[in-house]
Parts: C-alpha cells; structure tokens; sequence
C-alpha cells in the first residue's frame, strides 16, 4: 500500500510561514552564494571600484594571464597529478580494512572505527607540526612522497568509514545466494559484494579526491617551498596578485569538485555520506 | 586486512604524536634533537627528562588567554548556529517537503563544492573593505566598518565552512523517522512543536550528535578560516600553532598548544563514542 | 447535516485524491456507539485511506467525518477523540513502554500521580506490567501490538481505530490476539473502525462489516447477512468461497443463459442416491482440506465443488449433485436467492 508516500498532515499552511522561510531563505542565499558570485564576477572584470556594485569593464584577459605564470601552471599540474595518486592509494591501504571491519564481530569493528576516529579528534595543524619531526628523520621534507603522505592520512576516515559503512550494508544472505549459486568467493566479491557496495566506494572516493585536492595546511607545511599544490599557491598569490588572478585562480580550482560531487550528488545525498559517519 | 590502514595511522600519525607529547614535556633527545636544536625557548634541552616547562610557558604568555577566549567562542557560537540553521533545514525538510526546503537544502550543501581555501578568500572579498557587504550599506547612505579581521567574520566562515557536513547528517537522520512515528505521536495529541521535541530530535540523536561533534572538533582546530577572516591577535589556536612553529619558531610551544586543542576534541569525541553505544544499547545490538 | 449516529461515527460523502487519482468517492457510513465495524478489502481498496480520514491525517477533498457527534473534518488529529493502532505498532524505540503509554496523557498535561495510575490500570489490562520498564525492541511482536494498544486504550477515546493490526503476528498468535482485542472492546464499550483485509479475521470479531472496492463500500452489513446473502458479485467472490458458473438457473439445474450463479461449496450434495433436483455427477478430484475435504464434480451442466466432512467419496465415483442453495447476480447484482 502506498502508505509512505502519503503526506504527513502536520504543517502550518499560514501565510505568515510561507513568508518567514522566504525570507530566510533569501537571507541564506545571500550569505552563501553571495560571497561566491562576489569573487566569481570579479574574474570577468577590468577594475572595480568600491563603492560600485559593477565593474569598470568586462574581460577574459585575466584567464589567459593565469595561465602565462609559470608557478601557477605547475600547481596546477602538480595537483591533478597528486590527487588521483593519493586517492587511488588510499583505496588500496583502506579498502580491504573496511570490507574486514564491516564482517568483523561488533567490538573488532567498534575498536578499529574508533581508533580511525580518534586519529581525526587530532587537530590536523597540530599534527602537521608534529609529523615534521618525522619527515626531517625521514627526509621527506618537500618531497612529493611527502605531501602525498600527509594528504592519504586525511583520506583514511572517509575511506574507511563510509565503504564500511556500504560493506556492511550489502545482506550476507546474497553473498551465501551467490555462493549457492556456485559462484567462487571472488567472483562473488566482485559481482556481488563490490557491486552493491559500489555508490559508497564511489562516495568515498570523491570526497577523498576533494579532500586531497583541497589539503592546503599540511601541504604547505612540507611542501613549500620546493612543492606547490593549487591550494597552497592560493596561500601565496593572494598577497602578490590583483584579486582578478584569485578569482579566476579559484574558479579553475572549484571545477574538480564541482564535477566529480555532481557525479556522486546522488549518492551522497542519499545517505551514502551520512551513514558511514555512524557506528553500527 | 585491517592492518594497513592501522600501520599507515600508526607511522605517520600514532608515532609523530607521541614523539611529539615526549617532546612537549622535555624529551629533547632522538628524533626530537633536530627540532630542539633549530627552535627556541626548547625547555628540557639542560638534560631534565621531565619538566612542564613547556606548558607553563604557554599558559604564562600574554596572548594565550585572548586565544583560549577566541577559540571557545567562535567554536561555541558557529557550532550553535550550524546545529539550528541544519536542524531547522532538516526539520523543513522532513515536515514540509516542496520547493522552499529542496532550494534550502541544496544552498546549504554548495559550500561542499568549493575548496575551504577559495571560500576563505570570497569571504574575505566579500566582507571585505571593499566588499558586496559594505557597498550595499553604501548605498544607503551608512558607512559600517569592514567585518574582516574580527571574530565575527570567523564565526560565519566556520558556519559557512560546517554547514554541509551537518546538514547531510541532520538531514538524512530526520528523514529516517517513520512517518508512523510521527502519526503516532500526533494522535496521541501532541502539537508540532511537542512532536519535534519528543519524538523527532530524540530519534535523530545520534546523528545530531555526530555533527555536533565533527563541527566543533573541525572548528576548533581550523586554521584556514581563522588565518584568512580573523585578527592577527588574539586568534585562534589553529593560526597560533602555526604562527609559533614556522613564525616564532618555537616548536615546544606549537606543540603543546596542539595538545591542549587535542585534549578539548578528546573530550568532545569522548561525548560522540558513547553517544554510539548508547544507542546500540538501546537497539539491543550489544 | 443531521447526524443520526449518536455518540458514534459518521462518514458523508467522503472524496479523497491522492497522487491524481481517485482513491475514495463518495463514501457514506455510520457506525453506532459501541459498535465494532471492519473495513475489509483487498489491498489499494482505500480502506486505509478512509482509516486516515477518520484519524484525520488526511484531510477529504469533499464530504465530512463526523466523530461523537462533532464535525471533525478539518480539525488535526491530534485534536480528534479518536486514538489508532498502527500497522506496525508505532512504538517510539526510545522510550520504556511506560513511556510510551504515557505519552499521550503527558501531553495532556495530567498529574503525575494521575498518569501514574492510568497507564498502571492500562497495562494491567493489557498484561504487561512485568515490561513496563522494557524498551520496544526488548519485547516480542504480539507485546508490542498490546502496548500500541494500551496506548491508544489510555486516552480513553471515543472511536478506537486499527490498521491492520494483526498482520504482522504468526498465525496462532493473531487468532488470540484477535479474541483479546474483540472481548476488551465488549468490555469497555468502545465503538471500533479496524481494517483489514483478512476475511476470517472480520468475520470473527465484527458487528458489522464494510466491504470495500475501488474506493466503495460494495456492502455494509453483519457477517452473517454478508455471507448469506452477498448484494454483489463482488462481496460473493470476495467473501468465503464460491462456485461462480454463468447459466441460468431452474428447479436446482443450470442451463443456457447470461445470469452469473454464485453457489457455496458447502450448498453442493454429493450422494450416490437420486433425489428430487439432484443432477448426474461424477468425482474428478478429491483435496484434503484438514477438518473436510474439498470435492470436485463434473455435472452436465457445470463442474462444482462442493465441501465434505464425511462419507467421503474418492476419484472417480458416480453418483448425483443436489444445490440447495444459489445466489443469482445480474450485471453484479443480486436480483434472488433459490
């Protein structure tokens, strides 16, 4: 019966509400979007004056300026090397845990999810500070290794938690139909467990990527100065380059992720992110 | 299987803390001896292997008070506001429905999509000296003073920054309510506000607690907010830290701030894990 | 509107849309004080969605509930004297089961000590006491049923109203449960809507019946009246078993004709004597039903069955079919009995 669907009778359908949320609503949009289009105008624009609400004049000159800076061209370059690594590398050391977590017996799970969480309770600038130590024994101050090190470590929880999440998900009566079914114990993880599991890996993943894309703290600690992500080089030509380079310098940083989350938008809202944040 | 992941946390994460706690409370020798040489003001360099020196140096100095304050109130007042304004969009959400509350919902995911580095800096420019917020003032003829470089620009860039995280969580925990439940609580002759109350908030709990507390650990040891949209002093802890160990250089220091922070989320966090097990308790999962 | 049900329910032209369909037109039903009515029907009839408007969690395009005499139709329900039971009990899983009793005289705003007593009084009646202090998920599905029970009980409303409130018990179980919940209703006198789409079950614990399809009450009346004599094709078919055969019907012989004749299992005689109106027949096939057996017969004029619990025959006996009784239906409707 279509009983859910229905609707729930519970809701005010006074005017005075409808004018209120309105209301808060535009307020939202001011103070979220607002800022966003602020910046994104000013790539188009040959000078803008305060107090004018528009700019002196429109150009695409900025874009072609960004890409004449060397630094920023091979920030660029750097970061769509990294990510895909440190992602891809995160699924390898990760994956296979949250598949074992997400069969594990309740206190085995419990332990492990928690000691990965308890590594994020860490504040992450503080461990940077930290991990120097570390890297001048190692010597991997402002080397690639590095900083791709430092980036897979803030990846672990996403990668850990919400394919466990998606593992744990997918009923164990359909692994043992399959295996009834005469399927082999791989071929049953990949046709089946894998298969099911696959919005949340896919999830955890984008966020991973946007995550390392986004790393900008530990990055700058090891990398610089020999080592420059688009984020980092962000820190740096704010103080030296007219606002137009920021901005357009931030829209080809948003492009990434505004892709890869309209990929997984579904997925995420859908409760893919939300879950693997619980401990079950 | 569990291993790697263990072992990578371990090496790069479990070890350079302790190293770094041996290092807070005077062990200047192994590992710790390059940073001890290179930083100032090392305490425990004259051989004690024990000392609190270290602590009481940060605790003693000027600007720590100013930033125990900053860091707490900006913490306190986002995480409040995170909470209300995803809570209420849930809430919206979940009673409502239509286009008003799908509109709310995906303003406040859109932060999600932008890298913390670029909203920083739209922030910035946004409420800035020469910024959309004092133009519009502007041109009614009010000149206000630029928000940049306060607490309160912090405050609404860690609100900014959170909303997405609890928003989701919120919002997918408030959906997972039965629409029975809610029925159920409505015939029994509860009116709006006693259903969210009783019924609705009780049921979405932990989620609710899971935001509250990745909000205010992520508030609390954030550094690219602060470093943008905050004061040079006082600041936050996460800006402190790194101003006291690539600014200053006085990496003890650094340290030990880094584990006060650690000790604030460790409380916080103490909070989120046994709000999990109550509640598989009470599922009857353990 | 007059209202001529009393202190009871009464349903006026309800119309209801939902998703751009109609799901309930025109209804119209009294239910006295006292009274225990079933909606019964198959699932997608509407007899939830009428439910709901009683409740008041949907709201009719058109027409009116009336509930102990007061129009209801737009008020919420929670302000309706109406308390349900739902299909999956509704229990809120953080809450003891005191709680959950409770709940209803706590927003009421009512004493303590006066709570206390109610929902103690309650669970008494409902046996379970020795759980009150149990969580929902603690207890087994038949004592969570009695809890969802005992809550709706503890407001004392004027209507009491069940979804489906036995269909997620085992079967043994739901004919207890079903005994309890009709000898409670006797007790306390409380006038009772439930729906279901069981048969036996409204059978069993009904004053009345409302048949329900498409929306429509087929027929409203006693179990007994609805088995004997079913107004439409529709409630015949639905309600115990039938032999249906298009024919004509005379002196207990069928012939030619364009008359749907609706006959009972139980109405077939199988003996291997002639008596008067009895036809020629033989065994086709004979199923073991536990307490009588299911008979199949080829007649000249039709194959029957016919429901036996004793001198059973076997496959392929001969003997003669008698019909005592027959419902005859004319464009669904029953225009004679014979």
């Amino acid at each position: 019966m279509a009983k859910d669907v229905q609707p729930l009778n519970l809701y005010t359908k006074s005017v005075g509400v409808k004018v209120l949320l309105s209301l808060f609503s535009g307020f939202m949009l001011l103070l979220i979007v607002g800022p966003l289009l602020w910046l994104a105008i000013h790539a188009f624009a040959t000078e803008w004056l305060f107090p004018s609400y528009k700019p002196k004049g429109w150009t695409l000159d900025w874009f072609r300026k960004v890409f004449e800076v060397p630094t920023l061209v091979d920030a660029m370059k750097t970061s769509l090397i990294i990510s895909p690594i440190v992602v891809l590398l995160s699924a390898v050391i990760c994956l296979p845990a949250a598949y074992a977590s997400a069969r594990y017996n309740y206190w085995g799970r419990k332990s492990f999810l928690i000691i990965m969480f308890a590594s994020n309770a860490f504040p992450k600038i503080g461990l940077f500070a930290t991990i120097a130590t570390l890297y001048y024994f190692l010597n991997l101050m402002g080397t690639l290794v590095g900083v791709i090190i430092i980036q897979v470590l803030g990846t672990i929880i996403f990668m850990t938690w919400i394919p466990a999440a998606a593992f744990a998900a997918v009923p164990k009566s359909l692994e043992e139909a399959a295996r009834d079914a005469g399927a082999g114990k791989f071929r049953v993880f990949r046709t089946i467990t894998l298969k099911m599991a696959m919005p949340g890996i896919l999830v955890a993943m984008v966020m991973s990527f946007i995550y390392a894309f986004d790393e900008a703290q530990g990055t700058f600690l090891i990398g610089a100065p020999t080592i420059y992500t688009m984020p980092t080089a962000m820190y740096a030509i704010v103080e030296t380059y007219p606002i137009q380079v920021t901005a357009v310098f931030s829209i080809l940083l948003t492009i990434p992720s505004v892709l890869l989350i309209g990929l997984a938008r579904k997925h995420i809202i859908g409760g893919q992110l939300a879950e693997g944040f619980q401990i079950k | 299987m569990a291993l790697p992941p263990i072992l990578v946390l371990g090496t790069f994460i479990g070890f350079p803390i302790g190293l770094a706690f041996l290092f807070s409370i005077g062990f200047t020798g192994g590992l710790n001896e390059v940073l001890s040489i290179i930083g100032q003001d090392v305490r425990g360099r004259d051989g004690k292997l024990f000392t609190l020196q270290a602590y009481k140096d940060v605790i003693a100095d000027p600007r720590f008070a100013g930033d125990v304050k900053t860091t707490l109130i900006v913490s306190f007042v986002a995480t409040v506001f995170v909470l209300l304004f995803s809570t209420g969009i849930g809430l919206l959400q979940r009673l409502r429905g239509g286009k008003l509350s799908s509109v709310l919902t995906a303003l406040s995911l859109t932060p999600l999509f932008i890298p913390v580095v670029i909203s920083s800096w739209a922030l910035y420019t946004f409420y800035g000296s020469a910024g959309l917020y004092r133009t519009i003032f502007h041109s009614f003829g009010i000149d206000v003073p630029q928000i940049t470089s306060t607490m309160l620009a912090v405050i609404i860039g860690s609100i900014w920054v959170s909303l997405p995280f609890a928003t989701l969580m919120i919002t997918s925990g408030l959906q997972s309510v039965p629409n029975a439940l809610i029925e159920a609580a409505q015939d029994a002759g509860a009116s709006l506000i006693t259903i969210i109350r009783t019924v609705m908030l009780p049921l979405a709990l932990i989620p609710i607690i899971i935001a509250l507390t990745f909000t205010s650990i992520g508030i609390l040891g954030s550094f690219t907010v602060p470093f943008f949209l905050g004061a040079n002093q006082p600041t936050m802890f996460g800006v402190e830290i790194t101003n006291f160990f690539s600014v200053y250089n006085r990496p003890q220091q650094s340290i030990v701030m880094a584990f006060i922070v650690f000790a604030a989320a460790s409380g916080i966090a103490f909070f989120y894990i046994w709000a999990n097990f109550r509640n598989a308790k009470e599922s009857g999962r353990v | 509107m007059a209202n001529q049900s009393g202190e009871g329910l009464e349903l006026v032209g309800l119309r209801k849309i939902l998703g751009g369909r109609v799901i309930i037109d025109d209804l119209n039903l009294v239910v006295n004080k006292g009274e225990m009515v079933s909606l019964l029907g198959p699932s997608g009839c509407g007899k939830t969605t009428t439910l709901r408007m009683i409740a008041g969690f949907l709201i009719p395009e058109s027409g009116k509930v009336f509930l102990a005499g007061k129009d209801v139709t737009e008020i919420g329900p929670e302000k309706r004297p109406s308390a349900m039971v739902f299909q999956n009990y509704a229990l809120w899983p953080h809450m003891t089961v005191f709680k959950n009793v409770a709940y209803p005289l706590k927003v009421r705003k009512m004493s303590k000590s006066e709570i206390e007593k109610r929902v103690h009084d309650v669970l008494e009646m409902v046996n379970l006491m020795h759980h009150k202090d149990s969580r929902p998920a603690q207890i087994s599905g038949g004592e969570q049923q009695r809890v969802a029970l005992a809550r709706a009980l503890v407001q004392e409303p004027d209507i009491l109203l069940l979804d489906e409130p036995l269909s997620n018990l085992d079967a043994k179980l739901r004919v207890k449960v079903r005994e309890d919940i009709r000898e409670l209703q006797r007790r306390l006198g409380i006038t009772t809507v439930i729906v279901t789409h069981d048969q036996d079950e409204a059978l069993s614990i009904s004053d009345r019946i409302a048949v329900m399809n498409e929306g429509r009450i087929e027929q409203f009346s006693t179990p007994q009246e609805l088995y004997d004599a079913p107004q439409t094709e529709y409630v015949a078919n639905f309600i115990g078993s039938l032999n249906r055969v298009t024919g004509s019907f005379e002196n207990g012989a069928i012939s030619a004709g364009s008359d749907v004749i609706g006959i009972r299992p139980e109405d077939v005689f199988f003996s291997k004597n002639q008596i008067p109106g009895s036809v020629a027949a033989t065994v086709t096939l004979v199923v073991p039903r536990g307490h009588f057996y299911e008979v199949y017969l080829k007649r000249n004029d039709a194959e029957l069955r016919a429901f036996v619990s004793s001198e059973v025959p076997k496959a392929g006996d001969a003997g003669f079919a008698n019909i005592t009784k027959a419902l005859i239906y004319r464009d669904g409707k029953l225009v004679r009995t014979a």
